[in-house]
């Protein structure tokens, strides 16, 4: 078990950024998950933790030890693949057994271990089947197994559900976290699925250009963004991101008029209200314009409404339905809207 | 629809009589040879056309009693395997370097090893031939046997190398956290994936050393180290002349476990003359 320490991370590669300041503390037993497009250094950021990158400059250690210049096969550390990395030559019990091996585990411990961690992850009768036999759900839980046989210190996944079918992927989903909480063991998680990185998560660390956005637990993810990118990169769909001006608490925009804001701001902004915090409204509407799209998903229905410059996601009511270009208004959930510094991005609190 | 299942027919028949013909035309030297092997050797130098040829053993009784065939075949056999086990032993861990690591002039040596390959040579048949003076080698089995894998190593570590960067990176990386040293993985992982890769480099090499000539001619001087290849250039001279029909049938038979080998693993064998053609 134990804590991960980054701090002052870089790595470069000629004079490509691949991560450019990564501090993150994290705690024993913890599941963190790095979520960030693709290129953010998310993955960089977890090889280094693995050791099979080294870092540019910073430290890493692990209870309070710099592992730095360890080899990653003495850093007690598992890893899970996107493509699994099951050796194609060996059958399942073999990949299983084969950290067990590498690490001298006596021989008479070995059976015993790789049946336990295939029983976990409900393999036992596939033991004999080479990789090629085994469907996807079925490869990546023999790669779970064998991640899980040595008892590592710390688990790292990087992305190991997206090469998986979206149902498949949701009991997956379940099942890992199912397990890291049965096993206690510091998991540090890599996906660009928000919706993985908000189920799974302790805290969620956001990556992009090579630094953290924010790191917080995904409710404070969700509801507190701390700039832009974040607000724009989690929900789906995301935030809605409004430039306007802000002159004795009065926010204003093309179309759009926000009154009784008690805030100390002026200048130009930028406003920031989720999907599901608008509301189709009557008399007291913040913005008129004119319905651009109607998606009625079964449980609720995606309202687009064109306002000036601005398209603005509405979670309307499951029965809410409207020709298009037709006028329509829409009003906020004053206590839930956010305001950004429109140059910058950052969150204004 | 009648005319188009006509049509796809004769296009599929024109197909086949391309081939054939181009089959026939390659494979005609392969049967005249045989033919010429078993037929006695007065009926192959008339002038007349024979239609019936006579099935005679003449040849094949000839070249076990009157040479030592059996000699030549050994030293082609242990000058050969010796030669890939050579190759195969140097050429892995080089390929391994060149494909996984990085560092610097990698790309240079990489470009040097194969560069062995592009010279003509009869340059240094007179260094090599004085190396082996030298070092008392001349005449022997091993100086064929050094001599095949220098000519053959390039390729080998080229062919070897073109299958290991196919090899996905991630599974070296998980025998890594696994806990597995460079060493384990070369041989517990990347060789057992790439097999099919090494035995065609093996079956390449073997194939160029059968056919090498040059230089087996300089290093030997006596019976005591010749080969199949040069063994067969010997029917050409002495008293008797030429022994066309003993050519013929010893021709063939080097040729047939070749071809055997060749057919048995040409699919892998043209992705290995291929290499890095696709990708990498």
């Amino acid at each position: 078990m134990a804590r991960i320490e980054l701090s002052g991370i870089q790595k470069k590669w000629g004079a490509i950024w691949g991560v450019r300041d990564v501090n993150i503390d994290i705690a024993d037993e913890e599941l963190i998950v790095f979520l960030g497009p693709s290129g953010c250094g998310k993955t960089t950021t977890m090889r280094m933790i693995a050791g099979l990158e080294d870092p540019s400059e910073g430290e890493i250690r692990m209870d309070g030890e710099v592992m730095n210049d360890v080899d990653a096969r003495d850093r007690d550390v598992a890893m899970v693949f996107q493509g699994y990395a099951l050796y194609p030559n060996m059958t399942i019990y073999e990949n299983i057994r084969f950290p067990l091996r590498m690490r001298d585990v006596p021989k008479v411990d070995q059976d015993r271990l790789v049946r336990e961690a295939a029983a976990m992850v409900e393999l036992g009768d596939l033991l004999d089947r080479k990789p090629g036999a085994l469907s996807g759900g079925q490869r990546q839980r023999a790669a779970l197994a064998r991640a899980v046989v040595r008892k590592p210190q710390v688990f790292l996944m990087d992305e190991p559900l997206s090469n998986l079918d979206a149902k498949l992927r949701q009991a997956m989903r379940i099942q890992i976290k199912h397990l890291q909480r049965q096993l206690k063991i510091t998991t540090v998680y890599v996906t660009h699925d928000q919706i993985e990185a908000m189920t799974l998560a302790d805290r969620i660390v956001i990556m992009e250009g090579g630094l953290i956005q924010q790191i917080g637990t995904p409710d404070e993810i969700y509801s507190d963004p701390a700039n832009t990118f974040v607000a724009g990169f989690i929900g789906a769909p995301p935030m809605n991101l409004i430039e306007g001006r802000m002159e004795d608490g009065i926010f204003t925009a093309p179309s759009i008029r926000v009154e009784g804001l008690i805030r100390n701001l002026s200048g130009p902004v930028t406003l920031g209200i989720r999907p599901e915090d608008c509301h189709v409204a009557g008399a007291e509407a913040h913005v008129e314009g004119t319905v651009f799209g109607v998606e009625p998903t079964g449980d609720m229905t995606y309202l687009t409404i064109n306002a000036g410059d601005a398209l603005i996601e509405v979670k309307a009511d499951r029965d809410y339905r409207s020709d298009l270009d037709v006028p329509e208004t829409v009003a906020f959930d004053p206590a839930r809207i956010a305001f950004f510094d429109t140059t910058s991005g950052q969150r204004i609190r | 629809m009648a005319s188009q299942r006509r049509r796809k027919g004769e296009s599929l028949f024109i197909r086949y009589l391309i081939l054939g013909t181009w089959a026939l035309f390659c494979l005609a030297p392969v049967l005249w040879f045989l033919s010429i092997g078993l037929r006695p050797r007065t009926e192959i130098i008339t002038p007349q056309p024979i239609y019936w040829p006579t099935f005679s053993l003449d040849a094949w009784h000839m070249i076990w009693s009157d040479w030592p065939m059996a000699k030549y075949l050994r030293n082609s056999v242990l000058a050969i395997i010796g030669s890939v086990v050579i190759d195969l032993v140097l050429a892995i861990p080089a390929a391994f370097s060149l494909a996984r690591y990085e560092y610097r002039g990698r790309d240079d040596i990489g470009f040097y090893i194969l560069s062995t390959r592009m010279m003509a040579p009869a340059i240094v048949a007179i260094p090599i031939f004085f190396l082996f003076r030298n070092m008392g080698l001349l005449d022997t089995v091993w100086a064929l046997m050094l001599v095949y894998a220098a000519i053959n190593l390039s390729i080998v570590t080229w062919i070897i190398r073109s299958y290991m960067i196919d090899i996905p990176k991630e599974l070296e990386d998980a025998a890594r956290t696994d806990g597995a040293s460079d060493l384990r993985i070369l041989w517990e992982i990347i060789i057992p994936a790439i097999l099919p890769g090494i035995i065609t480099a093996a079956v390449i090499a073997a194939i160029f050393a059968i056919n090498e000539f040059l230089f087996t001619l300089l290093i030997a001087s006596t019976p005591n180290a010749y080969t199949m290849s040069v063994a067969l250039a010997n029917f050409t001279g002495g008293s008797d002349g030429l022994i066309y029909n003993a050519i013929a049938l010893v021709a063939f038979l080097a040729f047939v476990p070749v071809f055997l080998v060749v057919v048995a693993i040409q699919k892998h064998l043209s992705r290995g003359l291929t290499m890095g053609a696709v990708k990498g």
